[in-house]
């Protein structure tokens, strides 16, 4: 999109002066970048999966006959021992700064261009290594040396035929690219797009192409470019100029900033808070001056402290505190000490409680100072800073995780669909929303979800609970419902406590119930089966209920649930 | 200052003679009848007969039988760049904020504030532009006064559930109405509230329906049936 759209607009009219470009390629990136994660052995046969095909694959598993697109079964069938790695294009971007710090070991400026592929303007690298094949020579031993993998450099004037160069590691005379393209098939077109949605956009137009019976570049370059453009739109428009071997823009670089790190060993293992916050504070106050002394503010910071076990204790606090001269340190402090404090209270989740031996802070997200972006909150307006600072102040009163953040993500039960996170701390959702999800509970959503189901009682016209069998049948259709007494409803107390309910000498352990509400309408059961192989697997049945109030009227709606043989209340509709 | 009565002024007359006296008192003593009123936050199209004022700055909401009444009011201020907090709402359905209209990535909540209810409370009441505060908050008469004035100071709003004695408008959501299920079969689909509006400045209450999740699919198959009523009650 963004490399298409421009063509479009007004200052990409006229043609960019067509810049001659190295292109660093590291083949199967993503198979590479999981390999390195999982400690698979470089030689080992390996393939990353996403969805239902493969998206990369090794080059033992290639020489084994899997190949990209394969389904799962298909691979395993080919190559037995063949290692099936997850899909991350996080992990593939963050490892592929090393690739990129490796090749700037090099050359001053460089693009990535998208994981896997580096673009770097060749004219004054060239020059200074004292040919093109000295700089091509240099790129792949410093790329090989510094971050351990191998790559392929090609040379060419424009965008596609230096990414074609690249991958048969050609250096086209500068003038001739042209020439270069013209016998390519069109298949290849996709390779100069760098995003996905571009990729199938691009991908769509080779196989009308095909269809059509423009087999070559050359072929596809015969068109004139108006008839291009009205035939095929803006996308076969830029498809004609990258495969005419022009550029359709110059090449954007980056100056990488390092990670800052600061840490603390302790001289002996620390355990009481009090040590702790002093530490911190400290640590914070080493990491703010290393960053004004770079001259750099960051955007997140990754707090790390390990455990005379060897546990790490990690989180990544979002902070755009720059703004705010002088805060930083004591911003930090308050983050150090809530994530210790939580851990060490035991309320917080993590590894066991052990002493801690050392604390690191990390600042991430590094740009030069006055060269912020500014953040999806906080810091821009002035209400924003301000509800900003009143949630710290109520961090600081409560403590971190009384004041929560809260996320939409995918799920079916109403309580699965959201993610909370205490104010300021920075996570991804582990469900995805755009997935299916089915046997999900339709819109609309309950407005009061109980964090923990409530029992319940559902009954029929004769007063006997339903059931739901394995195979959904419902024993009767629901007539009543039951629910939980206010525990401050003193007159379902005194109604327990009388003798009449047959409550005398009875352990007082039982949930007191309150009177029965008729069912007016229902709809369901929405069966959910979930999670079988772990051990929150779950398997329940769902019914929305509408009640009738004591005057005839309709009341509120419930969502019900009968799991483990016994109903329990999940929401209501109120 | 003397007024002269002519009885035999029209009524017009009479109307433009006692607003130039007004204005010559206002111009007197410097003060405007409005000059107390504050900006209004947005609100929802349809729930603009229950407040035909607007969501005035400064107001306490007392809001009762509802949990998605409070979420539809906060939700068009906050989808326009207003920041909300939900206190003392730990069962407050996230996702039906979201339809609603309500940026969770504006939306704070604090779910157990235990006996810093009020400590809590005062700090959003001044930083945030839309408070709701959940029925069971350690907060005493004197607490809830001070947050009243603090919101009339700061020009935040409270959405508060349950009583609050002495709030600009009290909503009582009297009747819930939903459509959709049968026996058996159908889904939830739309609801409409009866909601009884009185307030500080109004002598009764009056009764207003509400649809909320209006389902378009649902109103075709039943043509005709979206009515308004307002009535008056004593």
């Amino acid at each position: 999109m963004s490399e298409i759209a421009p063509a479009r607009s007004a200052h990409g009219q006229g043609p960019v002066a067509t810049t001659r470009r190295a292109v660093l390629w590291v083949p199967d990136w993503p198979v590479v970048a999981a390999m390195t994660e999982a400690h698979v052995r470089a030689d080992a046969p390996a393939a990353v999966l996403h969805g239902r095909g493969l998206v990369a694959v090794s080059a033992a598993a290639r020489a084994a006959g899997v190949r990209r697109g394969m389904r799962r079964r298909l691979a395993q069938r080919a190559c037995p021992d063949i290692a099936i790695l997850a899909h991350d294009e996080g992990r593939d971007a963050r490892t592929f700064e090393a690739v990129a710090a490796a090749a700037e070991d090099v050359v001053s400026g460089v693009e990535v261009s998208r994981p896997g592929l580096l673009m770097i303007p060749a004219d004054g690298a060239a020059r200074f290594h004292g040919s093109e094949e000295a700089l091509a020579e240099a790129l792949v031993t410093a790329v090989a040396e510094l971050a351990g993998c191998e790559s392929s450099v090609g040379m060419a004037d424009g965008l596609l035929a230096a990414v074609l160069a690249a991958r048969s590691s050609a250096l086209v005379p500068p003038g001739e690219s042209a020439a270069f393209l013209a016998d390519a098939p069109v298949d290849v077109l996709p390779l100069a797009a760098m995003e996905r949605r571009q990729r199938e956009q691009v991908e769509d137009l080779v196989s009308v192409l095909t269809r059509l019976g423009l087999h070559t570049l050359a072929d596809y370059t015969a068109l004139p470019a108006g008839d291009v453009l009205a035939r095929f739109g803006p996308v076969g428009r830029w498809a004609h100029r990258v495969s005419r071997g022009e550029d359709v823009r110059p090449p954007v670089l980056r100056r990488s900033e390092e990670d800052v790190a600061v840490g603390y060993a302790f001289e002996e293992p620390a355990e009481r808070v009090e040590q702790l916050a002093l530490v911190a504070a400290h640590v914070a106050g080493l990491l703010d001056a290393a960053l004004l002394e770079a001259g750099v503010r960051c955007g997140r910071v990754r707090i790390a402290a390990t455990t005379e076990r060897g546990d790490t204790l990690e989180r990544v606090w979002r902070t755009d505190v720059g703004s705010r001269a002088g805060a930083f340190a004591r911003h930090m402090t308050d983050r150090v000490r809530w994530q210790l404090e939580g851990w060490l209270s035991g309320t917080a989740a993590g590894p066991e409680r052990a002493p801690l031996t050392s604390l690191e802070l990390t600042a991430e997200d590094v740009v030069p100072l006055g060269s912020e972006q500014a953040y999806l909150w906080g810091g821009v307006s002035g209400a924003d800073s301000r509800a900003q600072r009143t949630l710290e102040r109520v961090q600081s009163l409560l403590g971190a995780d009384a004041v929560l953040a809260v996320r939409e993500q995918g799920g079916r039960s109403p309580r699965d669909r959201v993610l909370t996170l205490p104010w300021g701390q920075e996570s991804t959702p582990s469900r995805r929303i755009e997935h299916p999800w089915p046997g999900q509970i339709p819109d609309p959503a309950p407005a009061t979800v109980l964090p923990v189901p409530e029992p319940m009682e559902v009954l029929d016209a004769g007063g006997a609970p339903v059931v739901i069998d394995r195979r959904l049948r419902m024993s009767a259709p629901p007539t009543w419902v039951r629910l939980q007494a206010d525990p401050q409803d003193e007159r379902a107390a005194a109604a327990r406590r009388h003798p009449s309910s047959g409550g005398v000498g009875r352990r007082d352990d039982g949930p007191a119930w309150g009177l029965p509400q008729p069912v007016e309408a229902w709809a369901g059961p929405w069966p959910a089966v979930e999670r079988w192989w772990s051990e929150d697997a779950s398997r329940r049945a769902s019914l929305q209920v509408a009640l009738r109030r004591p005057d005839g009227s309709p009341g509120h709606a419930l969502l019900a649930s009968f799991t483990g043989g016994r109903w329990v209340l999940e929401a209501i509709y109120d | 200052m003397t007024t002269e009565t002519t009885p035999g002024a029209s009524q017009a007359e009479r109307l433009s003679r006692a607003r130039a006296a007004l204005a010559g008192v206002q111009a007197r003593i410097g003060v405007d009848a409005h000059a107390g009123e504050r900006p209004v936050l947005p609100l929802d199209q349809h729930l603009a007969s229950l407040l035909p004022e607007g969501l005035r700055r400064g107001q306490v909401v007392a809001v009762t039988g509802a949990t998605s009444l409070m979420l539809a009011l906060a939700a068009q201020a906050s989808r326009e760049g207003s920041w909300t907090a939900a206190i003392g709402m730990p069962t407050v359905g996230v996702v039906a904020a979201a339809r609603r209209g309500i940026d969770l990535s504006r939306l704070a909540l604090i779910p157990h504030p235990g006996a810093q209810a009020a400590e809590a409370a005062g700090a959003c009441v001044d930083g945030m532009d839309v408070v709701l505060l959940g029925e069971r908050l350690a907060l005493s008469e004197a607490d809830r006064r001070r947050l009243a004035s603090r919101a009339r100071e700061r020009g935040g709003v409270i959405i508060a559930a349950g009583e609050w004695t002495g709030a600009h408008v009290r909503l009582d959501v009297e009747r819930s109405v939903w459509s959709g299920l049968g026996a058996g079969d159908g889904r939830l689909r739309e609801r409409e509230l009866t909601v009884a509006v009185s307030g500080r400045r109004q002598g009764g209450s009056r009764r207003v329906r509400v649809l909320l999740d209006v389902d378009p699919g649902l109103r075709w198959s039943r043509p005709g049936a979206r009515v308004d009523v307002d009535e008056e009650v004593a």
